[in-house]
């Protein structure tokens, strides 16, 4: 079927090609300069069937080494978003942060680290702060500071968000345990200003450091998955044989950030970890919801065995829940809401404009995604389509209790796909808060949301029994009444029976006596 | 006839509540009905796909779009035939005393427990939440236990074997059972390619013409 569609579309484009000669098919409505690139995107339903969606998103502006002012850029490592829409980039390679504004143009190119006065400072031991292969930035908002991960030179460099002064130094903490080198790689800082530090390839978790830089801890636990063949062997080695066996550690984490509710979201992309995406409570345990039809862990299926499944690179959280994820196997986006149900994926590698070869970070700016390719050397800036918008806002209004409005939205989001299992569940949702069962019941049916079917269900069910209780209360006491009356019968009637007998052995005993 | 039909009907009760008693009675003294038998298998078929399409859909997440129910039906009713056929041809060689009709009758009566809680399923799960579903899984578990406690039953009675020969002979049906799908398998390909081998002969020789 499938291919015959096909068929047909390439003779069409053939016979276009022909007729029209050199004029320009509009197949896709791409400008020459590729800035209209869409994103098509695809879902994934209950069974795990893939299913085209709308794009949510489509290329708005490109930031390259065109935007740079002459000064070299050799890749885009990280990307960081403040509130008042600068994009904050780390080019590891250059040793340099560039920071943007939302249309692109460069504000500030920074290696040479200065004070806040805009002199050059210096370190205790009187040498210029350079800044060193740093692979991550981080914006706490909360105190209008930058954090920098200083990876080659070891320590975290904390610059003033509007000066980008220096303020402090955080070197390798003195009391830090453990086997783990302080080469900081990302950063997140939460609302109680606890630095938390990913290293790469570090078994050990998440380093924690207090405002002050000083150690506190280890944070986040990551479980490997041990095969069952390996266990077998294991079973059976020997104790110098176990020793030269690789040891399974627990795999690390690779990138961070922080959601609005404060937790630390992780991403690893060990292909040993049980999970990939991390959401961990103050305990460090992985409280990520997944409530929805798939899990989250992007692709569902693999194709092949070369196919090793997505891998998660870098994470980007809204402030109402939904998060993206980048997958660097296929360079895709994955765009999960609050609790955890697919909204869309999309992207792909390439050449062409908009497409990624290696890309290396996402964040948000407002509703708008950045993402950073390292190979390519830029920063793509997307911006949401209607469906898009659409599929935001409505996440975003039932994330905060604005069912009404979350309605419209996801009506809107419905009438743009109708195959969109998370808009009917959404919708679903809104009429369930709303008490009116019925109609929630058809919406989770359609969006194949058991979950919330049996609590819809349970409601209606609820209501049903209580609008007909009199019905069901006589026909209760009717059969209560015909099983007692049995029972009463039955009880008079081998009374009866009982009686009769006592009757029958007296008369024979009588009999026997006067015989 | 009417008088025959209560009877069988009622060995059919008795098989499933006494089913020592009743297959006894069923192989030794002709109680049993090949044709009660068949319609128990077929029923049990359609209740299958009836199970796929209208189980409640809290526990249901069969792809309703995808739905065949003639290759459901056949899955469940020639696996059954399968494992019957399977079953005489190892007991044959192993002194089983059985025979086809016997097997028949022991399997299909068998099902009856299942098919039983296979309909209480269909028809509570509509009624029921997600965390009443443990209620209709424990009713299926005991049907199928049911089933398979008659079935082991019932083939003991009927071969004359003890219960450890039975398993023995019910782990070779299924090697059979595997050996019959092989051939099968076989037989199909060969003569899909002599038909493709003698389709291409007489395109040929048309062509020569």
């Amino acid at each position: 079927m499938k291919k015959k569609h096909m068929k047909r579309i390439v003779s069409l484009l053939a016979l276009g090609a022909v007729t029209l000669g050199s004029l320009a098919l509009p197949l896709r409505a791409e400008a020459s300069d590729g800035s209209s690139y869409v994103y098509d995107g695809y879902t994934y339903d209950f069974y795990g069937n893939a299913k085209e969606s709308p794009a949510m998103f489509r290329l708005e502006r490109t930031i390259s080494a065109e935007n740079m002012n002459g000064i070299a850029l050799s890749g885009v490592d990280d990307v960081c978003t403040s509130e008042d829409g600068r994009i904050f980039t780390i080019d590891t390679t250059e040793s340099r942060m560039n920071v943007f504004d939302g249309d692109g143009q460069l504000l500030i190119s920074t290696r040479l680290v200065r004070t806040v006065d805009g002199t050059i400072a210096l370190d205790e031991t009187g040498n210029q702060i350079m800044l060193n292969a740093p692979e991550g930035v981080f914006i706490h908002e909360k105190q209008k500071e930058i954090y920098v991960a200083d990876t080659g030179n070891h320590r975290i460099v904390v610059l003033d968000l509007e000066t980008y002064g220096l303020l402090r130094i955080i070197n390798a903490p003195e009391e830090q345990i453990g086997v783990t080198q302080f080469n900081p790689s990302k950063i997140a800082v939460d609302l109680a200003d606890r630095i938390y530090v990913v290293v790469q390839s570090s078994y050990e978790g998440i380093i924690e450091l207090t405002r002050d830089g000083e150690f506190s801890g280890y944070y986040g636990v990551n479980t490997p998955i041990v095969s069952l063949t390996d266990h077998f062997w294991k079973s059976l080695a020997s104790d110098e044989q176990k020793a030269q066996m690789a040891k399974v550690y627990a795999p690390a984490f690779n990138n961070i950030t922080l959601d609005g509710e404060g937790f630390v979201m992780a991403v690893t992309y060990d292909s040993a970890a049980s999970d990939m995406v991390f959401r961990l409570n103050s305990k460090g345990e992985n409280v990520l919801r997944e409530e929805g039809n798939t899990p989250v862990i992007g692709d569902v299926w693999s194709m092949g065995t070369s196919d090793i499944g997505s891998q998660f690179v870098d994470i980007a959280v809204t402030d109402y829940g939904t998060y993206a994820l980048l997958d660097r196997t296929k360079g895709r986006i994955f765009l999960y809401n609050f609790d955890g149900e697919l909204l869309n994926a999309f992207g792909s590698l390439g050449n062409l404009k908009g497409e990624f070869k290696n890309p290396t970070s996402i964040a948000w700016l407002g509703d708008k995604l950045v993402i950073s390719d390292k190979t390519l050397r830029c920063a793509y800036i997307l911006m949401p389509t209607a469906f898009g918008s659409a599929v935001l806002r409505g996440n975003e209004n039932y994330y905060f209790g604005d069912w009404d409005e979350a309605l419209v939205y996801f009506e809107q989001a419905l009438a743009l796909n109708a195959n969109y299992e998370a808009a009917y569940s959404g919708i679903g949702k809104n009429y369930l808060m709303k008490e009116d069962y019925e109609t929630a019941m058809y919406y989770f049916k359609m969006g194949n949301n058991r979950t919330f079917y049996s609590k819809a269900y349970n409601g209606y069910r609820g209501e049903w029994l209580e609008a007909h209780f009199p019905l069901i209360m006589i026909l209760f006491l009717v059969l209560a009444a015909a099983v007692v009356g049995s029972e009463i019968r039955y009880h008079k009637q081998s009374k009866i029976k009982a009686k009769a007998a006592m009757k029958l052995r007296n008369s024979r005993k009588g009999r026997a006596t006067e015989e | 006839m009417k008088a025959i039909v209560k009877e069988k009907l009622y060995y059919l009760k008795r098989a499933v509540f006494h089913p020592f008693d009743a297959f006894y009675e069923i192989r030794f003294r002709g109680k049993g009905s090949v044709v009660l038998a068949l319609v128990i298998l077929a029923l049990f078929g359609i209740l299958q796909c009836v199970s796929y399409q209208y189980t409640g859909f809290i526990i249901n997440t069969n792809e309703l779009a995808s739905m065949n129910s003639i290759s459901i039906f056949l899955t469940w009713v020639l696996g059954f035939v399968l494992f019957i056929v399977s079953n005489w041809s190892v007991t044959t060689l192993l002194n089983g005393k059985g025979n086809l009709s016997d097997i028949l009758k022991v399997t299909s009566y068998s099902l009856v427990p299942f098919t039983c809680a296979l309909i209480f399923q269909i028809f509570v799960s509509n009624f029921i939440i997600l965390e009443e579903a443990m209620i209709v899984y424990v009713i299926t578990g005991i049907g199928i236990v049911w089933s398979l406690f008659m079935l082991l039953a019932g083939l003991c009675v009927i071969h004359e074997y003890g219960f450890g020969m039975n398993l023995a002979a019910i782990l070779l049906t299924f090697v059979a059972a595997a050996i019959i799908m092989f051939l099968g398998i076989l037989f199909f390909t060969l003569i899909e390619q002599m038909v493709l081998f003698c389709i291409s002969v007489g395109q040929e020789f048309i062509r020569r013409l």
